[in-house]
């Protein structure tokens, strides 16, 4: 979407008190850091599908060994990036 | 406009649009998986077993998605919680 369309331009941001500048550059801090957890969930969610749900799907919902994979699949992944970066980190230092 | 519409105007934007972005990618993620999924050997037409599939399909990935999410928002509170 191009910057020149959007609703906002219709908007005096010179009106807002310095209140509001502050709440609105922490409501933006919010909104980016929701915004980063969803991309991570994205990209967790791609890996994790298809470690844990790889057969045809028989149901919407789903069952508890898929379930507890799904949250294995996520701290192992995050085990393993904690991994990485200290086994990068040792490298440096040899 | 006063000081507070505006701000207002600011959070309404910002959180619709940041909605929209996520639902894309959701939906981007839904097909390319379902259709790997359910739609084995493309048909001449889509038949009622791969409507099922798909139809459940999404469903799942959608459970799969907040199932995801909450394991790593648990995960990143923990690891929040132990560096500091």
């Amino acid at each position: 979407m191009s910057l020149s369309q959007s609703p906002l331009d219709g908007l005096n941001l010179e009106a807002l008190n310095d209140q509001d500048k502050a709440e609105i550059r922490q409501f933006l801090n919010k909104q980016q850091q929701r915004s980063q957890i969803q991309a991570q969930t994205h990209q967790l969610t791609q890996v994790c599908w298809t470690k844990c749900v790889p057969g045809a799907v028989k149901s919407g919902k789903l069952d508890k060994t898929e379930e507890t994979c799904l949250a294995n699949c996520v701290n192992r992944f995050m085990d393993l990036n904690l991994l990485t970066v200290k086994h990068l980190q040792n490298m440096r230092s040899n | 406009m006063d000081s507070k519409a505006v701000k207002d105007a600011v959070f309404q934007q910002v959180v619709a649009e940041s909605n929209l972005a996520n639902a894309r990618v959701l939906i981007e993620k839904i097909q390319e998986n379902c259709f790997e999924k359910c739609i084995t050997k493309p048909g001449g037409s889509i038949s009622s077993g791969e409507q099922s599939c798909a139809t459940s399909c999404m469903e799942k990935y959608m459970n799969a998605w907040n199932h995801v999410n909450s394991a790593y928002i648990t995960r990143a509170r923990q690891e929040g919680a132990g560096t500091q």
